[in-house]
């Protein structure tokens, strides 16, 4: 336990692009939004419309959906090159040398750098996505007085966010752990071009499986594991039902109804993503991923 | 009490290359051993196995561990220093010493600032802006602060000027070296650690041509200057080296009959880099 939290606190001194990256970007959008033209306010989101309070409640999703989104993206390209690195860049360098020749195993080793590439950099992303959240909202409101009145501040939208985040980065953790092992694996056995490594032989299985047998099973898994797959089992943003409500808004050109879920909790979709043999397969298949990168470690030094 | 390291038929294998080959040799406690060869003769193979950082056939105890796997184990009683190169640029220095001190059970941290106080590295520098000797001097008090039973230096010199070369060796063995103490150095400059040794082995070709502590050397190996007429009687007991130099012929001897070999002329307890360079270029012939 002792270990691990010099482990951990090793890649942070390592990687300071883990919280570099989305501090410069936090800045950036709280100095657009001191220095920009502030756009919405006109019409859509008139404080006077329908309903006190529910357009500027949806200004809210609209402002941390699109800043969550954002982070998230950015986040998973980041987080998937640290995992492809972690194992590689020490060795590259050869101060895995200097590593190896203290009491720490293997197994701390990968294991740590798991946790900080599913778990860690999402939290500090969270962190700062949230922090950023606040401020928009903060100088919004300052800078459009109407807003201010009935506010972008909405505790129960603030709560909301973060059981969102916290259900995502942990949902995402499951869910993308067979492409961490692979990435970590790799990273631990490459001795160069580890971007190029990690993509051909999936690519290679793809086309023979296509060649050799005219079908498209590992192709199908593979984007099913990359692309929907995930959220088509985590969320649940099927319109309707119980949680969700269609607002009339009041527009310049004329009526519009907007249909929005009342609460973010109604998008999260526990049952189906636990639910679902997927979730399951792969965090096996990525299990023993990692158990191959940790043996790997330990046969490996410089390269 | 069993040897510190023993190693019994150990085998290294890079696909069909063989860069050990069945080795066998043991290492007492309170010992300087040198580990000598030259470049690519498996030198670095034996200490990576050593140390539990590849694998390997035979039998290996260190410590009495098995190295693979009880490498973690092994290393809270052992450091080592596979190349002063290694450690990572972008760590600081102070930060360096917080990580050996939160890791490592038997680090002392006071004594790793006073051996760096004495320099002119500071906690904020990154390894990356230290020259390779003050790399040298930082990794050096990391591990001088561990109070392992055991310290293995692979080519630790490799790349370091005069000065810094003999500040390193005077460090080790007045600030570090006592009785509790082992020491096994790999180099293939004989030279700079002839006078530290207690012990020398030599490898070559995966294999150990010589294995022995230095008191030894002069019981089993002798090397007789002779000039013209005896040459071919000298040569008659069996010298397993010869080299010609100023007129005369130096020849090589293990374990000779010395009172036969006085007759010759003087008798002479060949130094450790010139035994190195007789037993291989002898191998070799």
């Amino acid at each position: 336990m002792n270990n691990t939290h010099w482990l951990i606190r090793r890649e942070f001194w390592e990687n300071r692009a883990i919280w570099l990256v989305p501090t410069v970007i936090a800045g950036l959008l709280v100095l657009a939004a001191v220095f920009g033209h502030v756009q919405f306010g006109d019409d859509l989101f008139r404080p006077d419309g329908a309903g006190e309070g529910v357009p500027a409640k949806l200004a809210m999703y609209a402002l941390s959906g699109s800043v969550t989104v954002m982070f998230l993206i950015i986040m998973s390209v980041y987080s998937g090159w640290y995992l492809l690195d972690c194992l590689h860049a020490d060795r590259k360098d050869r101060s895995i040398l200097f590593w190896k020749s203290l009491p720490i195993s293997d197994s701390d080793t990968v294991l740590t750098k798991l946790l900080v590439g599913l778990i860690i950099i999402p939290l500090v992303y969270f962190a700062i996505a949230d922090l950023t959240v606040f401020l928009l909202a903060l100088i919004f409101g300052l800078r459009t007085g109407a807003w201010a009145s009935s506010g972008l501040w909405h505790p129960s939208v603030w709560l909301q966010t973060q059981g969102f985040w916290i259900y995502t980065i942990l949902t995402l953790a499951v869910w993308y752990l067979p492409v961490a092992g692979w990435l970590m694996l790799i990273s631990a056995w490459a001795t160069r071009a580890v971007i190029l490594w990690s993509v051909l032989p999936p690519l290679a299985i793809y086309i023979g499986e296509r060649w050799m047998f005219g079908t498209h099973y590992f192709g199908s898994e593979l984007m099913d594991r990359l692309g929907k797959g995930y959220a088509l089992r985590a969320f649940d943003v099927s319109q309707g039902g119980p949680g969700w409500t269609t607002e009339i808004i009041h527009k310049h050109g004329g009526d519009d109804t907007m249909t929005y879920p009342t609460s973010l909790w109604h998008l999260l979709d526990p049952i189906g993503f636990f639910g679902s043999t997927a979730t399951w397969v792969g965090a096996a298949v990525g299990a023993a991923l990692i158990v191959a990168a940790i043996q790997l470690r330990s046969r490996r030094a410089e390269i | 009490m069993p040897p510190l390291i023993e190693a019994r038929e150990l085998s290294k294998r890079y696909g069909k290359h063989l860069a050990l080959d069945r080795v066998n040799f043991s290492i007492e406690s309170g010992r300087i051993v040198g580990l000598i060869g030259p470049n690519g003769a498996g030198k670095t193979s034996a200490l990576r196995s050593l140390l539990g950082l590849t694998n390997y056939e035979g039998h290996l105890r260190v410590l009495g561990r098995e190295p693979l796997r009880e490498r973690t184990a092994l290393m809270s009683e052992a450091c080592f220093i596979a190349d002063v190169a290694v450690l990572p640029g972008w760590l600081r220095v102070d930060r360096a010493i917080d990580f050996v001190a939160g890791v490592h059970p038997k680090f002392r941290r006071e004594r790793a600032a006073a051996l760096l106080e004495k320099t002119q590295i500071r906690g904020n520098h990154r390894m990356r802006e230290l020259s390779k000797g003050m790399k040298t001097q930082v990794h050096l008090a990391l591990t001088m602060a561990i109070d392992a039973k055991l310290f293995v230096l692979d080519e630790p010199t490799l790349g370091l000027d005069l000065l810094a070369r003999r500040s390193f060796y005077d460090a080790l063995v007045n600030d570090y070296m006592d009785e509790t103490r082992t020491i096994l150095i790999t180099t293939h400059q004989v030279e700079e650690v002839e006078n530290l040794l207690t012990d020398v082995m030599f490898i070559d070709k995966g294999r150990i041509v010589l294995d022995c502590s230095l008191d030894d050397v002069a019981q089993r190996y002798a090397a007789v200057a002779v000039s013209g007429a005896g040459l071919d009687d000298a040569r008659a007991m069996r010298p397993f080296y010869e080299r010609r130099t100023l007129g005369k012929t130096v020849l090589y001897y293990e374990n000779p009959d010395f009172a036969r070999l006085r007759d010759f002329g003087e008798v002479l307890t060949p130094s450790v880099s010139d035994l190195f360079v007789a037993k291989l270029a002898g191998e070799a012939s």
